[in-house]
């Protein structure tokens, strides 16, 4: 009797794992049980990328992890009412209610794909989300000195090997959150993302953000996973429309928060 | 007296797979992710636009008073990477939704993530995302 109990509850703690394992939520998943993938191709991210991640639930790192803010940047902080993570709340003033862009990094860790084009001079990566892209210039040139700062930044990228391409950004402005969860960043960010295809189907994603202004030490993210779509599955358009928002808060967003009407 | 224990932590964690899998982009603190429901009844309106297509239906509920019920789904390329047009719900349509709902017991829902899913009067059923 009791090894079927233990059979049971280790078979069941198994299913939970494999769950887990499939969390991921929106947006296409990789399969649990499938042949082994195709190595990756030289120097070669082209195709059309899907984050493997907790949906719009997720932040650049676990609150847990993220290093001591700057007075400048809890003061932002405490401003800010996400719609995730320990500070959830119905009554958020996440920029992106009002159709303000994701912005960089925010933008990689939601659950709609973006596709790596490959062009003479830079790569380029396009975003489902708000139709924006992304230039990652790869002709030699260095980050400017001075640049205007900008939702997206200024990037170079450069490739390490035949498998891992790097990436460094700065020129942000500082209006966009670090992820779902909130958390402010500065002008001053500076990003380091690695982009390792190693195999076919699989990118393995580290970014770092170096932010003295906001941060007292350097965030450094939890590796990610990015897995290829299926040919056939393009980017779609997913703009964010003032209007349309408008009408989802009025319908939807603020009666789903408010009390039932007796 | 074992067996009954297997079986209310097979049942929790069962309950632990089923939750945490919608999320809005937005924020999902409105809606309870600890309950999935269906509700059956008339499409009135589908609007599959950005960033969040909605699904609108008469439901009857257990007093047989019609309730209209508001649903909260996925993004339309989300959506139609599993399988929808603008089309697959027309006003009229007889249509089962999986949704979690929101806490505070208004009529209006979440259907996204790994659960939510409609069963058309065809008897087709569409997931909100791809599998």
């Amino acid at each position: 009797m009791r090894n079927r109990l233990m059979g049971l509850i280790m078979a069941s703690t198994t299913l939970v794992a494999l769950s887990l394992a499939a969390f991921p939520v929106a947006g296409r998943q990789a399969s649990a049980v499938k042949s082994t993938p195709a190595p990756a191709p030289k120097r070669d991210l082209s195709g059309v990328w899907q984050f493997q991640g907790g949906g719009g639930a997720e932040g650049l790192a676990p609150e847990k992890d993220m290093p001591p803010m700057t007075p400048w940047a809890k003061a932002r902080y405490d401003t800010e009412k996400p719609g995730y993570g320990s500070r959830a709340t119905t009554t958020g003033n996440d920029p992106i209610l009002r159709c303000d862009p994701m912005g960089f990094p925010r933008v990689i860790f939601i659950p709609t794909p973006y596709e790596f084009v490959s062009a003479p001079g830079r790569m380029l990566q396009f975003f489902e989300r708000e139709h924006e892209w992304r230039p990652i210039w790869t002709d030699g040139r260095s980050l400017p000195k001075d640049p205007d700062p900008t939702w997206y930044g200024y990037a170079i990228g450069h490739w390490e090997g035949d498998d891992t391409f790097v990436v460094e950004s700065a020129g942000f402005n500082d209006k966009s959150w670090l992820g779902a969860t909130g958390y402010p960043h500065s002008e001053d960010m500076h990003t380091t993302e690695r982009y390792q295809r190693v195999n076919h189907d699989t990118i393995l994603y580290n970014i770092t953000v170096d932010d003295p202004t906001a941060y007292t030490k350097p965030i450094v993210a939890p590796q990610r996973t990015m897995k290829l779509l299926a040919a056939g599955d393009e980017i779609d358009e997913l703009v964010c429309v003032s209007s349309d928002e408008e009408n989802f808060t009025k319908k939807i967003r603020e009666p789903a928060a408010s009390k039932p009407v007796k | 007296m074992g067996s009954r224990l297997a079986r209310k932590i097979i049942l929790a964690m069962g309950l632990l797979v089923i939750c945490g899998s919608a999320h809005a982009h937005h924020g999902n603190s409105a809606y309870d992710e600890t309950r999935t429901i269906t509700i059956t009844g008339t499409a009135t309106e589908f609007d599959f636009v950005n960033p969040h297509t909605q699904i609108y239906l008469d439901v009857k509920d257990e007093k047989g008073q019609v309730v209209h019920w508001s649903v909260e789904c996925n993004s339309p390329g989300i959506m139609r990477r599993s399988g929808w047009t603008r089309n697959s719900v027309m006003p009229g349509d007889q249509i089962t939704v999986t949704l979690n709902p929101a806490k505070t017991g208004v009529p209006i829902g979440f259907s996204g993530g790994k659960t939510g899913k409609v069963v058309l009067s065809s008897g087709q059923t569409l997931a909100m995302s791809p599998k």
